[in-house]
């Protein structure tokens, strides 16, 4: 229980971001306790004291964690129950109630406290100016533009960088293998992942062995990705190629002529 | 043009005709157009699940095409609802559904100054219109997307719902816990309505929808917080602190211009709530178009908000308007159009507010009325549990 009751804890340092020195729940902690000692109207004491402090003590609380966690078949969403806290709302409440009749002040205040304490979130990795409506790479776009059949659907291997995107933007193109293998943890096995991402220098022979398998009409490759032999000794042609990306076509397939 | 007119007709006037429904029954005082908007599109979403979820589960060929007609027909009877009590209550001569009160004089009032909560709320809209801007011309790039936006696209493209595997596009059979939550099914709807691309209907109209439907939700509840003193289960004002002869309003922390200072601070909180990729801010605005995030930012303050409204009227002495328990039911339904985890974390809120309200009013029967409107969730439960487990039978 011990144990379980320190994992609930390192939920809540990594939700709260403190490990990153960002203390925005030092501020909604701040605005609950002003709350429980001034807060007068019993129904909103309920919706905003007495219902996020049993909230956290359930939070913490290892049976409950159990029980959770067995339900849900899911121990990586645990910390979705401190959505539950609402803190953005309940720190607005709190910290006007504290402010008073010094309305102007205290949200400047406020605002330089929020600003000092949180995280800007425009400014995260994953966040770049949109190139396409879609708000995906054009790089993948254009791609799938060049090999989308006219009708019906094609298997198409492509690198780690592109497998997000690709059926985004067409459901016509099919990939031997998707998202679940770049997440490590999910602890997935794929042959062809294998021969494509993991081994330092492609065996091409081996390698062909298994696209043909599926069949994947093209190969997409980075220009610099290294193979043991070229796959145009193997009946691939260049298809073209998508800035970094080079795309192969199998010759050998029916139709491809 | 025709996707413009179409965006508009089920993304505006659809949720607002079937919100006048939940409207017609709540006082006139608490009626108000963002009560409609906001009502309309948790009715909207609690008519969808009834009729996608059913389909998933149960229609195996052009499921998506089967839960859209039967979408359209209820919401467009639903509006058609909404529109008859409108046209009933005015020719009554009855309070407003939109406003509450009598005749529709302007709202607006001619000022000769600026005041300064003109000012904040300035500063608020500048701050809404940066998100919308950033929500439209940046991309932010989630690996879910490989999974929620696929299944719009597929179900667009394919018309089927759930059946194809998105990340590979193989054959698949039913994974219950996400087939579900429907919300990228609606989405598809809508992009099936309007002929746009499910991926840029996800990733750019979506957002410019529900960021200002969230920032409308947090309106409302600041107009409930802020609109007036509470008052106590006497009927008195409750005073605010400890300072004989001061009331709540005249002390100014209950005054209507904290509206939008409290605006500004929810705002301010969404922009910098990035403390981890975990919180609600942080889904809020970098995946906004996930059920999940819609789950975080909308659907749990909803509860706050219709809480607040039932709190406020009191439990004790006075009928709670019928209104906001039909309100209180189709959240909970969006609830597992969003995310089958969040069916059990609404329910726990509910359980707690409720066990707090009933100890502090001392009013047992408002479990058996909250329970009451868990129905839905209970059923969503009871489904998902054989769905995903009877293959042991």
């Amino acid at each position: 229980m011990w144990g379980i009751f320190l994992e609930s804890v390192v939920i809540f340092k990594n939700y709260m971001g403190w490990h990153e020195n960002h203390f925005l729940a030092g501020l909604y902690l701040f605005a609950l306790l002003y709350l429980w000692l001034t807060e007068k109207d019993k129904r909103r004491r309920i919706l905003f004291v007495y219902a996020p402090t049993l909230l956290l003590l359930l939070f913490f609380c290892p049976l409950f964690r159990k029980v959770f966690v067995r339900l849900m078949e899911d121990s990586e969403t645990y910390y979705r129950l401190l959505w539950l806290l609402q803190m953005s709302l309940v720190s607005a409440y709190g910290l006007i109630r504290l402010m008073g009749r010094h309305r102007r002040i205290g949200l400047a205040a406020v605002c330089l406290l929020i600003i000092a304490c949180g995280d800007y979130v425009y400014d995260g990795e994953h966040i770049s100016r949109a190139e396409n409506a879609y708000h995906l790479p054009q790089e993948a776009v254009d791609i799938v533009d060049m090999i989308e059949p006219e009708e019906g659907r094609i298997t198409v291997l492509v690198p780690a960088d592109l497998i997000y995107y690709i059926r985004q933007y067409s459901t016509d193109i099919e990939l031997p293998y998707g998202r679940e293998m770049l997440i490590a943890r999910w602890d997935y096995y794929n042959a062809m992942y294998e021969a494509m991402e993991k081994a330092e220098v492609i065996d091409t022979q081996a390698f062909v062995e298994l696209t043909r398998g599926y069949p994947c009409a093209y190969v997409i490759l980075k220009e610099d990705r290294e193979a043991s032999e070229p796959l145009t000794d193997y009946g691939f042609s260049v298809y073209g190629q998508v800035g970094e990306f080079v795309i192969y076509k199998d010759m050998t397939l029916q139709g491809a002529q | 043009m025709t996707a413009v007119i179409s965006f508009i007709f089920w993304l505006a006037v659809i949720p607002f005709c079937i919100g006048l429904i939940p409207a017609n029954f709540i006082p006139p005082e608490k009626r108000s157009p963002g009560f409609a908007a906001l009502a309309g599109y948790f009715g909207m979403w609690a008519l969808f699940e009834v009729s996608a979820v059913p389909a998933v589960l149960w229609v195996e060929y052009n499921n998506f095409r089967t839960a859209s007609v039967l979408f359209s027909a209820l919401s467009l009877l639903s509006a058609a609802a909404g529109i008859w009590l409108l046209y009933r209550n005015g020719k009554a001569g009855k309070p407003g559904l939109l406003t509450g009160k009598q005749g529709t004089g302007s709202g607006f009032r001619r000022k000769k100054k600026i005041s300064a909560a003109d000012i904040e709320w300035l500063l608020f809209f500048v701050l809404l219109g940066f998100q919308l801007y950033k929500a439209a011309a940046f991309a932010s790039f989630d690996g879910d997307d490989a999974y929620y936006v696929v299944e719009s696209l597929i179900a667009q493209e394919a018309g089927v719902m759930y059946r194809i595997l998105p990340l590979t596009g193989g054959s698949t059979g039913l994974d219950v816990r996400h087939a579900m939550a429907v919300f990228p099914m609606w989405t598809a709807f809508v992009s099936v309505r309007a002929g746009v691309h499910a991926t840029i209907v996800s990733h750019v109209v979506m957002p410019l929808v529900l960021i200002p439907l969230t920032y409308l939700l947090y309106y409302e509840i600041g107009r409930t917080l802020f609109g007036k003193a509470p008052k106590d289960s006497a009927g008195e004002a409750v005073q605010a602190e400890r300072k004989p002869g001061i009331t709540a309003r005249a002390d100014g922390v209950f005054h209507r211009e904290n509206l939008p200072v409290f605006m500004i601070m929810m705002a301010m909180f969404q922009i910098f709530g990035n403390v981890s990729i975990y919180t609600n801010e942080t889904f809020f605005l970098t995946r906004t178009w996930q059920g999940k995030a819609l789950a975080g930012a909308l659907v749990i303050p909803a509860l706050f908000w219709v809480f607040l409204q039932i709190y406020d009227k009191g439990v004790r002495n006075r009928r709670t308007a019928a209104g906001f328990w039909m309100l209180l039911v189709c959240i909970h339904m969006t609830a597992g159009v969003c995310s089958s985890i969040a069916v059990f974390l609404v329910c726990i809120l509910d359980a707690l507010m409720t066990f707090c309200l009933a100890v502090a009013e001392r009013d047992w029967k408002i479990l058996f009325k909250v329970g009451a409107a868990c129905i839905p969730n209970v059923i969503y439960m009871a489904v998902y549990v054989f769905m995903a487990y009877s293959y042991l039978l």
